[in-house]
């Protein structure tokens, strides 16, 4: 059932292997995102903002006041940019996966990087419905969260790993990995399982389409709720970390 | 591959690329831009508010000269008042003395014609009652001399005219 909605393109290049709907996927968030925000800083100005203008500077204060309520705002601030950039990429990213697919089977015989096969599926596919994709927003955090932590504190900073006694290094290396891994996996499976699920109601056969349009409404407008209620989480987690990483020991 | 959805390649190296790439190009032309632009609203704000609270504080002051000057012409007025009134009570004062000195002498000089009119009058009464006396004596005198003595006078009286002629 997995596989028949998700079906893994794989890219090859030399010996590296991609997965080619994920990152076609991406692009077109990303492409989104672009267009989005360039509809919002077409016509920017300092008087009175446009509506897409409004729009964007909600999301950058909303992310201000995640950064705002966990940690001193000047050690934040550089990270506004990267937070609001991910907080966005999550979200849209999440979802692309609710989005049809408009392609009608046009690409159908485009061999040229599978394309064909990449747009079989009768929905787009979230970027965050692969595990790559997530895990590397988690891999950026906890590299942003050791780097800034080095960067703020020096090498006092990896003295937290031993306390208060060095046994603790094992608990400390432990919370270290299972940081990112967290990160990675909750977003992963809410995002996949909704997938999964849109799937198969999709695949619902012959007489049952059509009842199955009540229970596929829902399900799309939970899983509108969860994307944003995940994007909202991944960045304040990420935003927990780094103050935890650059607070100077208050605990 | 199978069904296993958890399968790491370099899917990873090539998403981290991308998202960062977007990183780079979001910052650059989006929030950078943008962050400045709310930043100078922020400081136009702020300086509008600041201009807001200066100008107040210019019309408060305004507000107490004014007054203070509204007190001290209320001020001066009441003084021009008491002024005044203290002059014209001095003033009134001065009059009604006047008037008093001036209707003592009147009374004064009346006081005087009336004893001279008297003295006159008693003086004329006096003369009168003197003449009056003496023309009583004539007329009495007169009798008498009609009844004794006249043909005597009326001699005397010829030989008088004779002796001037």
């Amino acid at each position: 059932m997995i596989k028949e909605v998700h079906e893994t393109v794989l890219w090859h290049l030399g010996d590296m292997t991609f997965h080619g709907k994920t990152l076609i996927m991406t692009w077109i968030s990303m492409a989104a995102i672009m267009v989005f925000c360039f509809l919002g800083v077409r016509n920017l100005t300092s008087g009175k903002p446009g509506k897409m203008q409004n729009v964007l500077e909600w999301i950058i204060d909303f992310v201000r006041g995640i950064i705002n309520d966990n940690m001193d705002y000047e050690k934040g601030r550089p990270l506004l940019s990267y937070l609001v950039t991910l907080f966005m990429f999550v979200f849209f990213s999440n979802m692309l996966g609710l989005i049809p697919n408009f392609t009608f089977n046009l690409l159908h015989d485009v061999h040229f990087a599978e394309l064909g096969h990449i747009f079989a599926t009768p929905g787009m596919m979230s970027p965050t419905a692969d595990i790559n994709v997530t895990f590397s927003l988690a891999m950026l955090t906890i590299i942003l969260v050791v780097f800034l932590g080095i960067k703020h504190k020096g090498a006092h900073y990896f003295h937290h790993f031993i306390e208060p006694n060095p046994v603790f290094v094992i608990i400390h290396a432990i919370d270290l990995i299972a940081k990112p891994m967290t990160l990675a996996f909750r977003l992963f499976g809410n995002i996949f399982a909704g997938e999964i699920l849109l799937g198969v109601i999709l695949m619902l056969p012959g007489i049952w389409v059509l009842p199955g349009i009540l229970p596929t409404t829902i399900w799309l407008a939970f899983s509108i709720f969860i994307g944003a209620i995940q994007s909202y989480v991944f960045v304040v987690l990420t935003t927990a970390y780094v103050s935890q990483a650059v607070t100077t020991d208050a605990h | 591959m199978g069904g296993n959805p958890i399968q790491f390649d370099y899917t990873v190296v090539a998403t981290v690329l991308s998202f960062l790439l977007l990183v780079y190009l979001l910052g650059k032309y989006a929030w950078g831009p943008l962050m400045k632009v709310m930043e100078e609203r922020r400081v136009n704000i702020e300086s509008m508010l600041t201009q807001a609270e200066n100008e107040r504080q210019q019309a408060d002051k305004i507000k107490r000269e004014y007054q203070e000057e509204m007190r001290k012409a209320r001020q001066e007025a009441q003084e021009v008042i008491a002024k005044a009134t203290k002059v014209s009570e001095v003033r009134s004062a001065e009059i009604l003395a006047a008037a008093h000195e001036e209707s003592e002498k009147i009374k004064k000089s009346a006081l005087v014609d009336i004893e001279r009119e008297r003295d006159r009058a008693i003086a004329d009464v006096k003369a009168q009652v003197a003449d009056l006396s003496v023309s009583v004596a004539e007329k009495i005198i007169r009798q008498k001399l009609d009844m004794k003595g006249q043909g005597k006078l009326i001699e005397q009286f010829i030989q008088e005219v004779g002796e001037m002629q």
